[in-house]
């Protein structure tokens, strides 16, 4: 293999990880903060890409411009279903058990798949790329679609975001605070349900941008969500639940690790986040980056 | 309240019978009634929708022109859910309460080997125009059922001999990593190195079935280099791969090779690439008979769209069935199954004849490049395409009878 195409296919396999890491960042930050792992986070990442499917219909333009209005209009939405979904239900379950937490996550999964299943049915579905992003960027000799190098761009500039958002102010402060003293945030005065919701809806509208970009790189069906939460799954397991870096490095692992080993072990890639979840699992079962629990 | 009952009992049972009367009437002599057991739902809905406008065409031209022997035909239809369990539920009610003496196959392969079962236990005709199993003319033969789609044997060993043909050299392969693609890479290997002894098959990726994100699998295509990548993926799959994998180049040295069929090159629309080799089963731009063209002007007037390759199929299948009454001059499948086997009809692709061994029918495959067409603004076409006749590439009858007798 010459240096091009080594470097091409770490740049396939980085823009693979970025929308992987998207997704499973708002899985983590809502264990992290709530102590909830949300199976149904998956299935508002497939409703942010279906939404997005619809939105696109609606504008019916291929201007980088509507593209860019689906990003901003789409992920809302799907954090406002949050909002819906965090008030009635996922306040009641908080410090609950596991299991009581698990049948609620998992219930809103199937709800939510069956609600995609009646809205938008079962064909194929797909964004079209923005005629600036559609075509393909001569990289030494290599072609690389241009929309890849718009997500490698896009993708760190959101974990930057995140990393702000948590880390330089006074909310991040907060909800880094409800990770590690929740009663002590509590008894600062400080209203611990705002927070909790405000992290639950930040970790939807996540998924939902997650949703959109993966609506123009891919194709979506009812199966996609499903699929990509095993993949955080197998994210938050290797980088450490709760952590956001841990998510970043979890993420780009698994999206390099397939893109290598499908070079020369075709069918090996499928099953290589499952292989990396289970060694992590042996050999540091609180992730690379977490904590064990307290 | 018990005499209440006992009233609305009494109205329950009279409705229940004079319904019954009622729908026995509609089983009059006057009419052929055909019970149709589509594939509805998820992945069959773009082939039901024209599938079904083909047929209603046919039907409803057939009955202005006065019927088949004087009476007219009905179309019934039932969902079976691409379920094969579903299907054989469906063609059973559609023979025992909707009176059927005819039955139309779905799309899926799976269900067309359940219904070809219920139609061999009940001796009612069934032909299949979109599912394509081999199995139905050898191991799961049963003489009330013909096939008027290239089966999946006439379509592996057609494209092997086409390409055996051809000066490329250089293969790979793509599909999802299941028993049936597996299969199906494993036989077009063989046939195509039977022909062409010096073909180097390079690699064969697998990916995840459903798989929806081709992105890791491509630069490992892309490394190998290859002329041809003959791939298992159809349809929505294969659209979705080729609209993925343009923006790599990959079609700039490599060619893919599968089922165009008119609803994957619309879906692909103008992402698909030119100059690519494909093939598929009944083209309705690439048959130069007047019967297709006459076909297609009425389908075009009627519903403002393009036939594709499973409502042709689907209305060829209508034309065989009634030239078999004709010629047995009779509405009963049993009389009509007499004349199957060597029946000439005159076919949308021209004189075709069903083959007495298998009721298969001589219908071959169509091979082309693509090519864009200012008469078709949406979507691409095959260009150059010829025909590999299907005398050519089905199976011996030798072997056929082999296989059904197993």
């Amino acid at each position: 293999m010459n240096i091009e195409f080594f470097f091409f296919i770490l740049i396939n396999g980085l823009s693979q990880g970025m929308v992987l890491f998207i997704v499973a960042s708002g899985l983590s930050l809502v264990f992290g903060v709530l102590r909830v792992i949300n199976f149904a986070h998956g299935s508002l990442y497939m409703m942010g890409a279906f939404l997005a499917f619809s939105v696109s219909t609606l504008l019916n333009t291929e201007s980088l411009f509507s593209f860019i209005l689906l990003m901003v209009v789409v992920p809302p939405a799907i954090a406002l279903l949050g909002l819906g979904l965090e008030i009635p239900l996922f306040r009641r379950i908080y410090g609950k058990e596991h299991l009581l937490q698990l049948l609620l996550t998992y219930a809103l999964l199937l709800i939510l798949d069956d609600v995609c299943r009646l809205v938008w049915g079962g064909d194929i579905r797909n964004v079209a790329r923005p005629e600036l992003l559609a075509g393909s960027i001569n990289f030494f000799g290599q072609y690389l679609p241009t929309y890849n190098v718009f997500i490698l761009v896009v993708g760190p500039l959101i974990a930057l975001g995140l990393w702000l958002l948590l880390y330089r102010t006074r909310s991040g402060n907060l909800i880094r605070a409800a990770v590690t003293q929740p009663e002590m945030l509590g008894a600062l005065g400080v209203n611990v349900a705002t927070v909790m919701t405000g992290t639950f809806v930040l970790g939807c509208w996540l998924a939902g941008l997650g949703g959109v970009f993966m609506s123009a790189l891919a194709n979506i069906d009812l199966g996609v969500g499903m699929e990509k939460i095993i993949e955080c799954f197998a994210v938050v397991v290797i980088g450490g639940l709760g952590s956001v870096g841990g998510a970043l490095l979890g993420s780009l692992i698994i999206g390099l690790g397939v893109s290598f080993i499908q070079l020369s072990l075709s069918r090996l890639a499928i099953i290589f986040p499952y292989i990396a979840m289970a060694l992590i699992l042996i050999i540091r079962p609180w992730g690379l980056f977490g904590k064990p629990e307290r | 309240m018990k005499g209440h009952s006992k009233i609305l009992i009494g109205i329950l049972s009279f409705l229940f019978v004079a319904g019954m009367t009622l729908a026995s009437n509609a089983s009059a002599e006057d009419t052929i009634r055909i019970g149709w057991t589509a594939d509805m739902p998820g992945v069959g809905a773009t082939f039901y929708e024209s599938q079904k406008k083909a047929l209603e065409l046919f039907f409803e031209e057939t009955n202005a022109a006065g019927g088949i022997l004087g009476k007219k035909l009905k179309l019934i239809i039932r969902d079976s859910k691409l379920k094969p369990d579903v299907g054989a539920t469906m063609a059973r009610e559609l023979i025992l309460n909707e009176k059927c003496e005819f039955l139309i196959g779905p799309t899926s392969s799976g269900v067309a080997l359940a219904v070809t079962k219920v139609a061999k236990e009940f001796k009612k005709i069934v032909y299949f125009h979109t599912s394509n199993t081999e199995k139905l003319t050898t191991t799961d033969f049963q003489p009330y059922m013909f096939q008027v789609v290239p089966n999946t044997g006439i379509e592996g060993r057609g494209i092997a001999m086409f390409l055996s043909k051809k000066p490329y050299k250089r293969y790979c392969y793509i599909g999802p990593d299941y028993a049936y693609a597996h299969s199906q890479w494993d036989a077009f290997k063989k046939n195509l190195l039977k022909l062409k002894p010096d073909v180097q098959i390079l690699k064969a990726v697998w990916s995840k079935l459903g798989e929806t994100n081709y992105a890791p699998y491509i630069p490992t295509l892309m490394a190998k280099n290859p002329e041809v990548i003959y791939t298992s993926l159809w349809g929505g799959g294969l659209s979705s791969f080729i609209k993925q994998a343009k923006p790599y180049g990959l079609f700039k040295k490599s060619s893919i090779t599968s089922l165009y069929d008119l609803d994957m090159m619309r879906a692909t629309g103008k992402d698909m690439p030119e100059g690519l080799l494909g093939y598929t089963r009944c083209p309705f731009y690439a048959v130069n008979t007047l019967d297709m063209q006459v076909f297609v002007e009425k389908y075009h007037k009627k519903y403002n769209e393009w036939p594709s390759d499973w409502a042709c199929m689907a209305y060829d299948g209508m034309i065989a069935l009634t030239t078999a009454m004709k010629k047995a001059n009779s509405d009963k499948s049993e009389d009509v199954v007499k004349v199957l086997g060597g029946l000439r009809y005159a076919s949308l692709r021209g004189s075709r004849y069903i083959r007495a061994e298998d009721h298969m029918a001589n219908v071959g495959l169509y091979v082309g490049y693509t090519a864009k067409d200012p008469k078709y603004k949406k979507f691409l076409i095959l260009k150059d395409v010829v025909e590999v006749p299907a005398e050519k590439v089905w199976l011996p009858i030798a072997e056929v009878k082999r296989l059904q007798a197993k």
